[in-house]
């Protein structure tokens, strides 16, 4: 243990430089987990944004314009599925209306499903602006850009003309807010049997089932098992739709990777340098200190002791601020939250303490090669 | 080849044509030449020369700093003259201590704490050997000023403290490198009188190097060493201090 002693006494009486180095790790590390939440939590959002109410996988018939014959198997294929979230499981029918108000006229998108499902994935409870969200015969839901431009509150009623030519009136239950300007002002949702009665299907019959699954990357994977699984469907999956999105994602990651990696090496050659000012500092001592007896060994575990003491105090003083960055970007008007993941913060703290071990290996190696007879006589 | 831990049979140090050459080919130079002498267990003499003449570089053989380029250096019977780097480190601290004519303090230490250090260095527990380093202290005149910082000492307290620290492994030598050089003569004096003490009273051998003729009178055997060559190896019968 005397190499660590001596290595904490020279920390200790030069407390100056000990500070600087110790801050420049703090402020690395401080760097790394900032930018590394930041850059999670905002694809995190993005993600969620994008994809968080929307279906995932859907399973369609193999042409558009036909209907999908849903059975009792399919459904439990979809449903029993491990990977889905419960309940996010929706057989859907869509049609188009045309809303007409004077001079203003919009085309919708009506959503016919179970309330419970469609509120599993597209979270129309939670995203009600105004009213109490129902689906039952004659109930309509619309979004909120919808319902601005027509002037549209709970209650009031709307005649749609629909693609057989009927025209119906519908009453508006609520006013969802769907996260994007286009679906709040084209999609509505309805109850299952309106579309139904404008397509002339039959009961058993839909668009699509929709599901959303636990972990959507998992959707690739989900979407090739139920390719194999259920006979005479098309099934579709988000990712390969928004290609563009996860390749903006992944160029995001690495140069988020890149501005940490700099970052790091940074710190290290920052720690390198001082550290071998140190040693250079120190040859005197080192000198003495292998006269009398000390091994090479000894003599270079002084600088790693060092290096760890430094990269330690440095790693818990940068996660500590790191930490005081994110509360105080909590205030930032941004769209997300910033959450900083604890085995992230973990690895950030593992990586400084070892690239401050690292950065002691070249005074390690001068303090081994210091030769006491020249310390001794240069007096 | 005996253990040079081993009981001693009254020779402590061998050195047989100890010769060390820098350098190669032409630009070859040969700062000590064929050196042979032998050191007994206790003993007390003096290693006079010009500077230049190869004293240091002999002394630095001894002291298994460096390592012989020709010759034979035994200590206590055992062949050192090959040893590895890391075996000569480990002798250094049991066998030697050292006191140089800078007093090459730790100045991040406290005096106990730079005494302690080559027991610390051989691995032992402060608390061990805290009462033979107070005593040591004791014995050199610096009771007190164990808590001091060695920056806070005057120059003969640091010689002093320098000695104190050589002498804590109890070494079998002591090679002192012109070790009053930086002193005045009152301090030169009583560095002097502690070697002799601690000779007498430890039995711990001692090897001054010096080229003050009158510290090297005042020892008990005095080698002469020019252009690298031991010219002279003489009993000092007045060297001995009177006793009553």
């Amino acid at each position: 243990m005397l190499p660590l002693k001596i290595a904490l006494r020279f920390l200790r009486t030069s407390p100056v430089q000990s500070a600087l180095i110790a801050t420049g790790i703090a402020v690395g590390i401080a760097t790394q987990v900032f930018v590394g939440s930041l850059i999670t939590s905002l694809q995190a959002s993005l993600v969620e944004q994008t994809i968080g109410s929307t279906p995932h996988v859907i399973v369609r018939a193999p042409d558009e314009a036909e209907p999908l014959k849903v059975t009792a198997a399919m459904l439990s294929v979809v449903q029993t599925d491990p990977r889905v979230e419960p309940g996010a499981v929706v057989p859907v029918r869509v049609t188009n209306a045309l809303l007409t108000d004077g001079e203003d006229s919009a085309t919708l998108a009506l959503k016919g499903g179970d309330l419970g499902g469609l509120d599993a994935i597209y979270r129309l409870r939670e995203r009600t602006v105004a009213g109490t969200v129902r689906l039952g015969k004659g109930d309509v839901v619309i979004g909120t850009t919808l319902a601005e431009k027509f002037s549209l509150a709970p209650g009031d009623s709307v005649a749609l003309t629909l693609p057989d030519g009927s025209r119906r009136t519908l009453r508006v239950t609520a006013v969802v807010d769907l996260g994007a300007e286009a679906a709040n002002e084209r999609q509505a949702f309805v109850d299952a049997d309106l579309p139904r009665s404008v397509l002339g299907w039959r009961s058993g019959e839909f668009a699509a089932i929709e599901a959303q699954i636990l972990d959507p990357f998992d959707s690739t994977a989900v979407a090739t098992d139920w390719r194999s699984r259920l006979r005479g469907v098309r099934v579709v999956e988000w990712q390969e739709q928004n290609a563009d999105l996860l390749t903006a994602l992944q160029s995001q990651a690495s140069s988020s990777y890149m501005i940490q990696a700099f970052v790091l090496i940074a710190v290290a050659l920052g720690i390198a340098s001082t550290l071998a000012i140190s040693a250079v500092q120190k040859t005197r001592q080192i000198g003495i200190l292998k006269a009398m007896g000390m091994s090479d060994a000894q003599a270079s575990r002084i600088f790693l002791w060092q290096a760890a003491a430094l990269g330690l105090a440095g790693t818990a003083g940068g996660v500590a601020l790191g930490y005081a960055l994110l509360w105080g970007f909590s205030f930032a008007p941004v769209q997300f939250s910033i959450r900083p993941e604890p085995s992230f913060i973990a690895l950030s703290a593992s990586i400084g303490v070892a690239v401050s071990m690292a950065s002691s290996i070249i005074p390690a190696r001068r303090t081994s090669r210091v030769d006491p007879i020249e310390v001794i006589q240069g007096g | 080849m005996g253990d040079a831990r081993s009981a001693p049979d009254g020779v402590l140090v061998e050195a047989e044509a100890l010769t060390r050459v820098y350098g190669e080919g032409e630009t070859a130079t040969v700062a000590v030449d064929g050196a042979t002498f032998s050191v007994a267990e206790g003993e007390f003499l003096a290693l006079i020369g010009q500077s230049g003449s190869g004293k240091s570089t002999l002394l630095n053989m001894l002291g298994l700093l460096d390592t012989p380029t020709r010759g034979t250096l035994r200590y206590r019977g055992q062949d050192v003259s090959g040893m590895d780097k890391l075996k000569r480190a480990l002798l250094r601290n049991e066998l030697i201590g050292f006191v140089f004519q800078f007093h090459h303090l730790l100045p991040e230490f406290t005096v106990l704490e730079n005494v302690l250090m080559p027991a610390l260095i051989a691995g032992s527990h402060a608390a061990d050997v805290r009462e033979r380093a107070l005593e040591t202290l004791e014995l050199l005149g610096l009771s007190g000023l164990e808590g001091k910082n060695a920056n806070q000492l005057s120059g003969g307290q640091k010689q002093r403290v320098a000695i104190a620290r050589a002498l804590l492994n109890r070494p079998a030598i002591v090679l002192a490198d012109e070790p009053t050089g930086n002193l005045d003569t009152a301090n030169t004096e009583a560095v002097y009188d502690l070697f002799r003490t601690i000779n007498r009273e430890l039995g711990t051998a001692f090897l001054i190097v010096t080229h003050d003729r009158t510290v090297a009178q005042r020892t008990d055997r005095i080698i002469e060493i020019r252009d690298g060559r031991i010219v002279g190896d003489v009993k000092n019968e007045f060297g001995r201090p009177a006793r009553d």
